[in-house]
C-alpha cells in the first residue's frame, strides 16, 4: 500500500529531569545515536536504521512527561491540505518555523481533545543510516545497547479518547484497527490506530487526566532481541514495568521499563500488517487481561495507572 | 562451610536423564494436556494403564511415565547408562557407598531393560538403566529431512532435559552424584550465609543440567520438569499455546541467568510445574562451576518477572 498523507510518528519531544542521565540513558542503554544539541539545550537522538536527523528529542524540565509528538507528512503540499482540513474541522493550529528544531522545517501544532500536543512536518534532513544508499550492507556494526531499529509509535492517556480517534480519523485520515471496549461493550477503553501497514502508529487509552503519556514505543527486529533488551535492562538495573510477554492488540511482543524520568518505554517486535479494508478487531473488556498481557491474563495496576 | 565440591569420579558412565514416572490426578485430561499443550508424542500404555510419552526427536520408547494417583507429583527419576556392564559397576559402586538398591526386572517399564533402583538423602527414587527400545524419532535414520510434522503441535518441544527437585540432604546428594555416579557441578546458588549450597546443578553430559537439586525440608519433592525447545522464538510460542489453551503460567517468558535459561514455566492439570526452555551452553568437567550469591540470584530474575524471586519457595508437588 503506498503511504501518503500522514507517513508516520516521526519524532517525540520528551521531558526528562536530568539532562546528561538520560542522554547517557538514551544513549548507552537504549542505544540511540546522538544527533546534535540545540541552543535551547535540546538534545536530538535517533535509532540507528531511522535516516531523518532525529526521532527523540529530550527537554530538561521539572516534570516528566510528552511535550509533543509529531508525524511528517508525504510533502509541503500535504502539509497545507491537513492545515486546511484541521483549520474547517475547528482546530486551533499554530505554525512552528522552519529551524525552530534543528534540520526540521515548519510544523503545524494544534492541540486534541486529550489535551495531548500533537504536530505535523513535511521536511527533516535525511542523515541516513550510517549505510550508503549504493549498494549498502545489511546493518552498522559495534551498536551501542538495545540499539532498535526506530521510534515506532506512542501511547497517549487522556479523557476525550472519542474526540481524538475522531480527529485522527476524519481528518488525518488514520483508521481504526484494533480497540478495547469497557465493561458497557460500547465505549472505548482503548483505539489502536494506523496511519500506514503498522498495526498501529498511535494508540489511546481513556483517563481522568488529560495530556499524559503511557509510552513511547522502539522497534526491535525479533522475540530475541525482545530477550536481548530485557538482558540489557537488568545488567543496567532500569526498572522493568513489565515483560518480556505478549500483547493479544496488535500481537506484539514485548518489554516495558522506565527511563531515569519515570516515563515509560516499550521495546517490541511483531504485529502484523494493517489494510484499510480490514475490519477492526474488538477485545470485550471481559478479555481485556489477555488483550493486554495474553501470557498473564490480566492486567497490572501499575501498567494500567502510572503515566508522565 | 558445605560448599566444597566433592570429587568427581573418573568415569561418566551415566548418558543422561532418561525417564520420569509423574503422578497426575486423571490421565486423560494428562493425556490431553501433555500431547495437545506441551507437544509430546503418545507410545504406550501398560497393563497398569501408564501412559508413556516422548519428546519428538527423542529416539527411546519413552521419557515420560503418567501414572494415575491421588496425590501429584514425581515417583522416580531414571538415568541410562551406556551399558549393561557399566549398570553392574555402578551396583557395586553403591553398594561400596552403603546405598540401598533394588534390582526392577526388564520390561516392568514397557520396553526397557533392568533397573537399579535407589532412594538418595533429598528423598527422591532414582533409577538407572541401560537399555530401552529404540523407536526412532519419526524420520528415516537414512537421509532424514530436518523436522518431523509431530514437532508443529503444541509446544512442540524436542525432548524431556531435565528435573528440578527439592528436599534436604543437599550435601550428601551432591556427594553421591559426584563421587559415585560421576555428575559435575556446572552451577550452584548459595545460602543467604554463603555458608551452605541452596541449589545445585548438575550435570553427566555437556549440558548445564542433567539433575538440579534445591534445599528444602521437604522430603522428594518436585519443582519442574524441563522440556527443551531450539529457540527464544518457541519458548514465546510454548507461552501462547499456554494462554490459548488457558493453561495457567507460573512465571515467563523470562531470562534465568542461571544456565542462561529462557523460559516459561506453567502448570499441568494435576498442578505438576513444566518447563519449557532453551539456551544453556556447553559445560564440562574441568570448568569452574558459575557460583550464584543468594542476592544476585533472583535479582536479575526478579528485575525481569516481578514474582520470579518469590517462586524461589514456590508450590511443590
Amino acid at each position: 500500500m503506498a503511504v501518503t498523507g500522514v507517513l508516520r510518528p516521526g519524532h517525540v519531544a520528551l521531558r526528562v529531569l536530568d539532562l546528561d542521565d538520560s542522554v547517557r540513558f538514551y544513549r548507552d542503554v537504549m542505544g540511540l545515536i546522538e544527533t546534535g544539541r540545540d541552543a535551547l539545550g535540546r538534545v536530538y537522538l535517533k535509532a540507528w536504521d531511522e535516516r531523518d536527523h532525529n526521532s527523540v528529542l529530550l527537554r530538561q524540565a521539572d516534570v516528566a512527561g510528552m511535550d509533543a509528538l509529531a508525524f511528517k507528512v508525504r510533502d509541503a503540499r500535504t502539509l497545507e491540505r491537513f492545515g486546511a482540513r484541521l483549520q474547517e474541522y475547528g482546530v486551533a493550529t499554530e505554525r512552528v518555523p522552519r529551524g525552530e528544531m534543528l534540520e526540521t522545517g515548519e510544523r503545524l501544532r494544534f492541540v486534541i481533545p486529550t489535551g495531548h500536543t500533537i504536530e505535523l512536518y513535511a521536511e527533516k534532513t535525511d542523515v541516513g543510516n550510517g549505510r550508503p544508499y549504493l549498494n549498502p550492507e545489511p546493518w552498522l556494526p559495534n551498536l551501542k545497547g538495545i540499539a532498535p531499529v526506530r521510534f515506532d509509535h506512542a501511547l497517549l492517556y487522556g479523557c476525550d479518547v472519542d474526540g481524538s480517534r475522531a480527529l485522527f480519523e476524519d481528518v488525518l485520515d488514520f483508521a481504526l484497527v484494533e480497540r478495547v471496549l469497557m465493561a458497557d461493550d460500547r465505549t472505548d477503553l482503548a483505539v489502536f490506530l494506523s496511519c500506514s501497514n503498522k498495526a498501529h502508529d498511535i494508540a489511546l487509552v481513556r483517563h481522568d487526566e488529560d495530556d499524559k503519556l503511557h509510552h513511547i514505543s522502539f522497534l526491535l527486529e525479533s522475540w530475541e532481541q525482545v530477550v536481548r533488551a530485557g538482558d540489557i535492562l537488568a545488567l543496567n538495573a532500569v526498572p522493568l514495568d513489565i515483560g518480556p510477554t505478549r500483547h493479544g492488540v496488535t500481537r506484539g511482543a514485548t518489554i516495558y521499563a522506565f527511563d531515569r524520568s519515570g516515563n515509560r518505554f516499550e521495546t517490541f517486535c511483531g504485529g502484523y500488517e494493517y489494510y484499510p479494508d480490514m475490519q477492526p478487531l474488538v477485545w470485550t473488556s471481559d478479555e481485556a487481561g489477555p488483550a493486554i498481557f495474553f501470557h498473564d491474563r490480566r492486567l497490572n495496576d501499575r501498567f494500567l495507572s502510572v503515566v508522565t | 562451610m558445605n560448599i566444597e565440591t566433592p570429587p568427581v569420579a573418573a568415569e561418566h558412565p551415566v548418558m543422561r536423564a532418561g525417564h520420569v514416572q509423574l503422578r497426575v490426578h486423571d490421565l486423560d485430561e494428562s493425556l490431553h494436556f501433555y500431547t495437545q499443550v506441551l507437544g509430546l508424542v503418545e507410545t504406550g500404555r501398560d497393563a497398569e494403564q501408564r501412559l508413556y510419552l516422548k519428546g519428538w526427536d527423542e529416539r527411546d520408547h519413552a521419557s515420560l511415565v503418567l501414572r494415575r494417583a491421588k496425590e501429584p507429583g514425581l515417583d522416580l527419576l531414571g538415568f541410562k547408562l551406556r551399558s549393561e556392564a557399566a549398570l553392574q559397576r555402578l551396583h557395586d559402586a553403591l553398594r561400596a557407598a552403603d546405598v540401598d538398591c533394588r534390582r526392577i526386572a526388564a520390561g516392568e517399564l514397557l520396553h526397557t531393560g533392568e533397573r537399579l533402583r535407589f532412594d538418595i538423602a533429598s528423598g527422591h527414587t532414582i533409577e538407572l538403566y541401560a537399555q530401552k527400545v529404540e523407536l526412532g524419532n519419526g524420520l528415516p535414520f537414512d537421509d532424514p529431512p530436518a523436522w518431523h510434522d509431530a514437532g508443529e503441535r503444541g509446544a512442540g518441544v524436542s525432548r524431556f532435559d531435565h528435573a528440578v527437585l527439592y528436599g534436604p540432604g543437599l550435601q550428601q546428594v551432591h556427594k553421591l552424584f559426584g563421587e559415585v555416579l560421576g555428575f559435575h557441578l556446572s552451577e550452584r546458588i548459595l545460602e543467604a550465609d554463603a555458608r551452605d549450597n541452596f541449589a545445585l546443578w548438575l550435570s553427566t553430559s555437556s549440558k548445564p543440567a542433567d539433575v538440579v537439586f534445591v534445599r528444602h525440608p521437604t522430603r522428594g519433592r518436585l519443582h519442574r520438569l524441563a522440556f527443551r525447545v531450539e529457540s527464544a522464538e518457541q519458548v514465546l510460542r510454548a507461552a501462547d499455546v499456554f494462554s490459548m489453551n488457558r493453561t495457567q503460567i507460573d512465571v515467563g517468558p523470562l531470562r534465568d541467568p542461571v544456565a542462561r535459561r529462557v523460559s516459561v514455566q506453567a502448570f499441568d492439570p494435576s498442578g505438576n510445574r513444566v518447563e519449557v526452555f532453551c539456551g544453556g551452553y556447553d559445560s564440562h568437567p574441568d570448568a569452574t562451576p558459575l557460583t550464584w550469591s543468594w542476592k544476585r540470584a533472583g535479582a536479575p530474575m526478579a528485575l525481569r518477572d516481578q514474582r520470579a524471586r518469590e517462586r524461589l519457595f514456590p508450590e511443590l508437588t
